[in-house]
């Protein structure tokens, strides 16, 4: 790790001094890892990409005030999440409409209830794994984007609330809020089945 | 016993808490123990969509879909440094700026001194006009009576005859006849005849012999001994150097 983070110096040290090709040393090292944040934050494969690119762009445009001390890991890991949050915050409208037609208690109501009629378990699974994916665009980018990085990158509240821009309490919070919310709308899915 | 909230318990699942006081509350209590047991069963189920595999390649795709838009970082260091020269020109600029306000504050300042020390002088002088010091005029003309003095009873008992005594003499009367002028002048201020009179008698001889254009001879030298005598100019020299002497024991108030 150590070696790596010597590793990243040199490159960005390269980079600043004009060797622009020594940025692709670091994009091929961790485009993987901001894939699968951002995938994890936008659930959209094609979004998840796009966040990856402007993530990266980002940091270069950025790179003159990246300071030695820090990882470069986690800063431009950081700068993807801000990237991911900046594309489902603006994708909003739609996703609340979307949420919206969702939110529906008769409509959920069919959707268990034809689930619970179907006698296929992976069927069903595959419905769960869907509401899922609708309860969490219930939630708010910061909520869900907190919810992601706590529940499935196992990042601390300090490193949340870095990420995100916000206060350790307020990431926590926002975790809080994300796992009440998903809890009660997968209740009802609970229950039917 | 108070139960613990939810915000505990999710707290608690995230390991973000005081384990062992939870761990403790949740063996003694049953209700939250249960609730707890709920919520890592939610917290269990949300598995959610799979993050979808990426290829080896899938870093060098990235790359190349955004190195085109990059610039290069020399371009940046050089616009750093046409922004550094930038700066620079401006330091320099404002560096200019204030040598030139620094030199002219100082010829100003200079010139300011000047004609204030100019002034001084001229007040002192016009004070000097108004208010001569007199104690410093009066040590000199003590002093140049006493010379004077000295002088005229050498001149007395010279030998007229003896060129190494009257050579002496013409010396002596060239140097007092400045000293005498000077005294005049600074005696037409003060409101004394008698020294005035004196000094112009004194300065009449002082100036015969030093000036006599053949040199001293007897014939010259018996004329102003017989001249002095007849004027009884050693006696007044010798009154105003004892009055001047007196004058100079006991200053007048307000001089120097």
């Amino acid at each position: 790790m150590l070696r790596m983070d010597k590793n990243d110096h040199a490159a960005i040290r390269a980079v600043l001094s004009g060797d622009k090709e020594a940025y692709g040393a670091l994009v091929v090292r961790y485009s993987g890892k901001l894939f699968r944040v951002a995938f994890r934050i936008t659930g959209n494969e094609a979004d998840a990409e796009d966040v990856v690119q402007e993530a990266f762009l980002r940091g270069y445009r950025k790179l003159e005030g990246f300071e030695s001390r820090s990882d470069f890991g986690t800063w431009i890991y950081r700068i993807a999440v801000r990237c991911a949050l900046d594309k489902i915050g603006s994708s909003r409208v739609d996703e609340n409409s979307r949420v919206g037609e969702e939110s529906d208690p008769e409509q959920n109501e069919v959707q268990v209830a034809d689930l619970s009629a179907g006698p296929d378990r992976l069927l069903l699974s595959r419905e769960i794994g869907a509401m899922q994916e609708i309860a969490m665009h219930s939630l708010t980018p910061t909520e869900r984007t907190a919810f992601v990085l706590r529940h499935m990158e196992e990042r601390t509240s300090e490193e949340i609330a870095a990420a995100l821009g916000i206060a350790p309490n307020a990431a926590k919070q926002a975790v809080f809020r994300a796992v009440q919310k998903l809890r009660c709308r997968l209740a009802a899915l609970r229950v039917k089945v | 016993m108070n139960h613990l909230t939810e915000e505990e318990l999710i707290a608690h699942a995230y390991d973000e808490d005081d384990k062992d006081a939870v761990e403790q509350h949740l063996k003694a209590c049953a209700e939250c123990s249960e609730t707890y047991t709920a919520l890592r069963s939610d917290l269990a189920e949300m598995k959610f969509e799979d993050v979808p595999a990426r290829d080896a390649f899938y870093g060098n795709r990235v790359w190349e879909s955004i190195s085109r838009l990059l610039p290069v970082y020399e371009a940046r260091k050089q616009s750093w440094l046409r922004g550094g020269m930038r700066r620079g020109l401006s330091y320099a600029a404002a560096c200019a700026v204030l040598v030139t306000c620094a030199f002219i504050g100082g010829r100003l300042w200079e010139r300011r001194q000047t004609q204030t020390v100019a002034e001084n002088h001229s007040q002192q002088k016009k004070q000097s006009v108004t208010h001569p010091p007199e104690r410093v005029v009066v040590v000199v003309l003590s002093d140049h009576l006493d010379r004077s003095e000295r002088l005229l009873m050498e001149l007395k008992h010279a030998d007229a005859d003896s060129a190494e005594m009257v050579s002496p003499l013409r010396d002596e009367a060239r140097s007092l006849l400045a000293a005498n002028r000077t005294c005049r002048q600074n005696v037409k201020h003060n409101d004394d005849p008698a020294l005035a009179t004196t000094l112009a008698r004194l300065d009449h001889l002082l100036a015969e012999l030093a000036n006599q254009p053949e040199g001293l001879n007897s014939t010259t030298i018996t004329r102003l001994q017989e001249e002095m005598n007849a004027d009884r100019l050693l006696f007044e020299v010798r009154v105003l150097r004892s009055r001047q002497a007196a004058s100079t024991a006991q200053p007048k108030k307000g001089t120097i």
